[in-house]
Parts: C-alpha cells; structure tokens; sequence
C-alpha cells in the first residue's frame, strides 16, 4: 500500500498554490518532487504532513487519511532551517525525540549512532550555534528520522551543503531505504534525484506536469539520447548535422549529444561515422537526462530563478 | 484536553528551563527581589533617616519681657507633645545664630517679639510649612502665646497650668481588633494599590515573555520542526504553562521578598527605631489565597490570548505591535482599578469586579478596601474566568494554528478574525 495524494488543490487568497495535484509513492522506495521555486512542492508536502488543510482532495498513506494517522508516521525536514540554537545539540535531538514519545535513553542511542554516521561524535555537548550550516543541517536530520517514522519527508535536502556532506546524506537516504522507510524529497537540483530516485513527479505552477517511475519517464520522452565523440574537430558536429533523424543536442568539451527519435535506430550514426571514416572515441547509448524532460514538460530548467538571481548578481543589479 | 499531555508537558519543561535557566535570568530575579525588600522596607528606612535628624532651633527672646524662661517653656510643650526630637537653645547671639542657620548648624532660629503688648514669633529656616518640626514648633509657640495672654489677663499660672492639662481624647474603633481606622484604610489602599499595580506588571511583562518566545521559533523557523511534532494546541498549551510559569517563578520570588519585608517591618522598627509604631498589624494576608487563586487563571487567561497573538508576528520587531490589543485590554483593566480604588462601593465597580478581564485586578482591591465582598461574588468571578480562559485556548489554538505558518504578512485584525473562522 502506498502513500496516495488523491487531487489535493489550495489556494492563499488570490493565488491557486495547487490545482488537483495527484501523485503515487510506492512504500520502501525514494521520490523526487520536482518544481521550479513556487511550483507548489513545499505546500504539497505541508498537506502530506497535515500542516497545511487542502480545499479539497485528499491524501491516504496505506489506506488511511492523512488526517487520522498519528503524527509519528511521518519524519520532516524543512526547507527553512531552524533549530534552537542555545541548546546543545543533545538536549534539542531529545526533546524533539520527547515529542515523538521516544525515551531519552533510545534517543540518545541513536543520536550517538547517526553523529558517528556524520562524522560528527564530539559535537555531541556543543551548542547548535557553534555548529557551521551544514552540520546543523545533518543535525535536523537526525531530528527528522529520530522517532524511525514510516514515511521521510524532506525539502530541498541537499541545497547548502558540500560535496562530502551531500554524499553523507545521499548514504543516510540509501541506509533507511533499505530499513523499510519511504522517502520524498523535493529539489530543483537534478543530479541528485538521476543518482537516488526511483520514481518522480514534476510539479509545474501547481499542476503535475508528468510523474510515475523515472524509466517510463524517460521512455515517455519518444527518444534516445546517443553521447557521442570523434578525433576530429568539434566531435564532428558539423556532418551530424547532415544527418536526417538526428538532431544536435547539447555540445561539451568532449563530446556531443545527439537525439534520436523513437523509431529510429540510433546505428545509423556509427555507420555513417565508419562510412566517413571518422574514429569514434566515444558511442554511448542513453535516455534523456532528467533536465532534458524537466525542461521539455515545464519549458525552462527547474534552476533558472537561481540562475538569474546568479547573473543578477554578478551584473551588480 | 485529550492528548494534550504529555507534549504539553515537554513544550512547557524546555520552555521553563531555557527561561529560567540563563544567568540573565537569575541576576533579574535577584535584583528585583532586592528592590521588592527595599520597598517593603521602605517607610522604615524614612522613619529611621528622618528619625536620626534632631532639629535644632535657636530661641531670641531678649525683646519680649517674659517672665518664664521661653527655652525652658518651649522645651516642655515640646517635649510633651511630639515624640519626634526638637532641641531648643537660647541665643546668645542672634546674629551668630543666623549665620550658624545659613551654615546649616542650627535649623532655626525662632524671634520672640511684642506687638502691641501680644507675643509675635519670627521663624529663619529652610523648612517648609508642612514640615513636621516646624508644626510642632508653631504649636508650642502658640502655646506659649496664649499662657503670654492668660498671665496677663491675669490668670495665675497655677490655674493656666491646668488649662493646659491633656485632655481626655479616646478613639473606639468599629472593628475593636483593627487599629486607628484611618491608618488601616491608609495600608489597605495602599495594599490594594501594590496588588493592581503588581497584577498589570505581571500582565503585560510576563505576556510579552510568552508572545516573544512564540515569535522567536517562528523567526528561527524551529516551528515547521514543532508544528510536525506536536499539535498546536499542545505547543499553545506548553508556551503558556512554561513561559507562564517560569514569569510566576521570577514574581513569586519577588513577592515574597516584598512580603518578608512586611513581616519583618515591625521587628526592624522596633530594633531600629525603638517603637512598634509601624508594624502592619492590620493586614489579612489570608487575602493572598483568593487573589491567588482569581490571579493564576487570569494571567494564564492573558498568556493564552498573548501567545495566540504572538503567533502572528513574523519577526520580534512585530511582537509589540501584533499584542497591541492585549495591552490595551490589560491597561482598561489598569485604569477601571485606578479609578475604582476610589470609590469601592459603587456598583459598576462591582460589576466590573466579576468581569474576567477585569477581576484579577477589581476583586481583590475591592475585598481589601470594603471588606465586605461576598464568597459567590469570588466564585462567580472565578467560574467566568474558566470559562473565558477556556474560549480563548480554542481562539488561540485557532490563530496559533493558522499564524504559525504565516510569514511576511503583519497580523491584522481581519486576519485574526479570517484565522478563527477558516479550518486552517
């Protein structure tokens, strides 16, 4: 049984948040909730949680709503941060534990457990504010998941941290995964939902654009992807071209993407690479990139705010 | 209340201890005791500064032929009559004597003239007209005025002794226990006074705690992390109990220090000053279990609707503006008591007296002042109270709920108002 968003829409005001927003999150498996910024992620996941009320629509997790489930079904991890930052890390992990009905000796325990986990033993008696951003942030996790809830719900989990904190907390994702627990999460960020998601939604201006398991997904998209790369200048961009099914994709350093449609059997390039001549460095069979179908379902990658705000920045306005 | 413990009780234990376990909070609560002491001590401390000054007034009387020694006479009308300490000298030397005036040395120097034929008095000093020495000087100079004009019309001073004699002056109280009844209104509107005055401090100080703290989890966005854990109502009920509770802890020692005052205020003076003239005996304290009682829920009723509003505000900065209407409820409450201390009696007086809002700070200043306050008139006040403290835990779960979640936006009325009626 499965965690069913059955055609959940809210409004603030004027402003429609989600119009009959549905999903599926098959149990013991990790969900990526896409959107751009105010797409309607983090109110979907309020709603989830029972946070936030829906107009209308519901939401059942093993065929109970939402509303009747105790609250220790669900483990959250905010987007905004925030923990108390003059109580040392223990005393917060506790009482938050506390609220869940966890006993301080069984908090303690896996408090020890998961801050060796992160690498992060001695922080044990420190204050949260001694403690830099992202160790907070490995912190409010081990908030998240102290009460071992059933269903895992984070937002934006990844933004803020560095490489070698992300893959701890890609490693945290995978750990409960295989405990049995189901995970949402929400990013814009793609690379991260490509490496641990087995299914995703995309979420569009409150609207769910395209969602089910990342495969049929792709499959969905009606086209292969073929990375491919020749000694000669420009991987040989200039003769793909010449080509009647195919089209050029993305160009980088090394190599270029090409797309092929469905039908189309993506030999006919190695062939006319042969044909030609050419050395082929690199053939690489694969699907579109979750950021080709983001930006082919929404019409722009999911990080352009970032991205503007990033020039914005830069041109001093 | 289903399933309103245990969270409640873990919101309310960390509130507490974060609250009152800050050495900030230990050095406050220190200092106010000390001035809570120092006050109750106070009229002690007057007593006994006031008491140390001796006045020392110089007496010139070489121009007004009398036929007693006018120091001698003066020293005994006033040592007969006031127990407070006049030294009365001759001047030898008038002009010394106003240059000893200027230099502080004397008080006063007090000139005993003729006017035809009558006894005039001169007095060079600093002292103002109510000052008690100068009163007690003007008294024995009248004194010594009218024996003047009884030896002249020929009294003999045996005779005019006797129409000096005290007279026969007995004050029978109503109630025989009480002391001098006009002292003991005098204490008890005081009393009433410090307990309103107390009451609306406690109020809007405490209030505030619980409104800011509410603010804070919002602005350190530890909420969405609570609001997840635990349910509003819950979270609603731990802020006020612990923050509330932890404002109590910090009042009730300061309190008490007041108290301790009181009781030791007699035994001070005696030892101090040597009489037991200031000793409160007239006070009930078995007063403070009702207006104990009738004050817990009220300021618990004030928290609630306090931390309710405080939930509004996205920012600290916002905190006194969204609480706006709750001080200007507490001040109402405030004001109605300053006004009604006057008159006790008067029936709005009472009626407010029973009105939630306005019992903790009418009830018992009435109690105090009349005496007179009937056992149903505290249940109905306090049965009011339960049932508005229990209206405003749902409204501010309500707003609470809905406010918690709310950033950006100031808490307007309307938006009160919209938070109450919507299911979140």
């Amino acid at each position: 049984m499965s965690l069913v968003v059955d055609g959940i829409s809210k409004r603030f005001g004027p402003v429609v948040a989600l119009d009959g927003v549905s999903f599926t999150v098959e149990p013991r498996r990790i969900f990526g909730l896409l959107g751009a910024n105010g797409a309607g992620k983090t109110t979907s996941m309020r709603i989830v949680l029972d946070i936030l009320r829906p107009d209308g629509g519901r939401v059942t997790w093993q065929g109970t709503p939402n509303t009747e489930l105790p609250r220790d079904t669900w483990g959250y991890l905010p987007e905004e941060r925030g923990l108390y930052q003059r109580m040392t890390v223990i005393d917060v992990l506790r009482f938050f534990a506390a609220l869940y009905g966890v006993d301080g000796a069984t908090a303690t325990r896996e408090v020890d457990y998961w801050l060796a986990r992160f690498r992060i033993p001695d922080y044990r008696e420190r204050k949260v504010e001694e403690l830099s951003k992202g160790n907070q942030q490995k912190i409010q996790f081990i908030a998240a998941i102290i009460h071992d809830p059933e269903v895992l719900i984070m937002d934006e989990p990844f933004s803020g941290l560095d490489p070698v904190n992300t893959q701890l907390l890609k490693e945290a994702f995978l750990e409960m995964r295989d405990r049995g627990k189901t995970l949402i999460f929400s990013t814009h960020q793609m690379e991260q939902v490509e490496e641990l998601c087995e299914a995703i939604c995309i979420i569009d201006r409150g609207r769910v654009v395209v969602h089910g398991p990342v495969r049929d997904v792709k499959r969905a998209m009606g086209r292969q992807v073929v990375r491919f790369a020749t000694d000669g200048d420009g991987h040989g961009a200039a003769w793909l071209g010449t080509l009647k099914e195919v089209t050029i994709g993305a160009q980088r350093a090394d190599y270029v993407e090409l797309n092929v449609p469905a039908g189309t059997d993506p030999q006919i390039i190695l062939r006319a690479a042969l044909e030609r001549g050419e050395r082929v460095t690199r053939f690489e069979l694969g699907e579109p990139s979750l950021e080709e179908v983001f930006i082919e379902h929404v019409g722009r990658p999911a990080d352009e705010d970032e991205r503007h705000l990033a020039r914005d920045q830069v041109a001093g306005r | 209340m289903r399933n309103l413990f245990p969270n409640a009780w873990h919101v309310a234990r960390r509130e507490y201890l974060q609250r009152t376990g800050t050495r900030t909070f230990v050095i406050v609560t220190i200092i106010l005791a000390l001035v809570g002491f120092g006050l109750a001590m106070l009229p002690v401390v007057i007593r006994l500064i006031e008491g140390d000054d001796v006045t020392r007034v110089a007496v010139d009387a070489r121009e007004a032929e009398l036929d007693q020694d006018p120091v001698t006479a003066l020293r005994l009308v006033l040592d007969a009559g006031e127990g407070s300490a006049i030294e009365v000298v001759a001047a030898d030397d008038p002009e010394e004597a106003r240059r000893q005036v200027r230099r502080d040395e004397l008080d006063g120097l007090l000139t005993l003239r003729r006017e035809n034929g009558d006894l005039a008095f001169e007095y060079f000093g600093d002292a103002g007209l109510t000052d008690r020495s100068l009163i007690a000087v003007r008294t024995a100079a009248t004194q010594l005025a009218i024996a003047d004009r009884l030896q002249r019309a020929g009294v003999d001073p045996q005779q005019a002794g006797e129409i000096f004699a005290p007279t026969a002056f007995q004050v029978e109280p109503v109630d025989p226990d009480a002391t001098d009844p006009d002292e003991l209104y005098g204490q008890n509107y005081v009393i009433a006074m410090a307990m309103v005055i107390l009451t609306f401090t406690a109020i809007v100080t405490y209030g505030t705690w619980v409104a800011t703290s509410v603010a804070e989890e919002k602005s350190s966005r530890v909420m969405e992390l609570l609001i997840t854990a635990a349910t509003p109502r819950q979270l609603l009920a731990g802020k006020v109990l612990g923050n509330g509770f932890g404002g109590l802890t910090q009042f009730g020692a300061v309190l008490v220090a007041a108290l301790l005052g009181f009781l030791a205020q007699g035994t001070v003076a005696e030892r101090v000053l040597g009489d037991d003239a200031l000793s409160l005996t007239g006070i009930d304290l078995w007063i403070l279990i009702p207006f104990g009682l009738l004050f817990i829920p009220g300021f618990l009723l004030y928290c609630t609707l306090y931390a309710g509003l405080g939930s509004m505000a996205s920012r600290q900065e916002d905190v006194n503006q969204v609480t706006g209407p709750m001080l200007f409820i507490g001040m109402a409450g405030y004001f109605a008591a300053f006004i009604g201390i006057n008159t006790p009696d008067a029936s709005w007086v009472q009626v407010l007296s029973w009105i939630p809002f306005f019992s903790p700070y009418l009830l018992p200043a009435r109690t105090v002042l009349t005496g007179n306050v009937a056992l149903w008139e505290w249940v109905l006040a306090g049965v009011l109270m339960l049932i508005l403290l229990a209206v405003a835990i749902w409204v501010a779960a309500r707003i609470y709920s809905a406010g918690v979640l709310l950033y950006g936006q100031r808490g307007s009325l309307r938006q009160v108002w919209r938070a109450v009626r919507v299911d979140r």
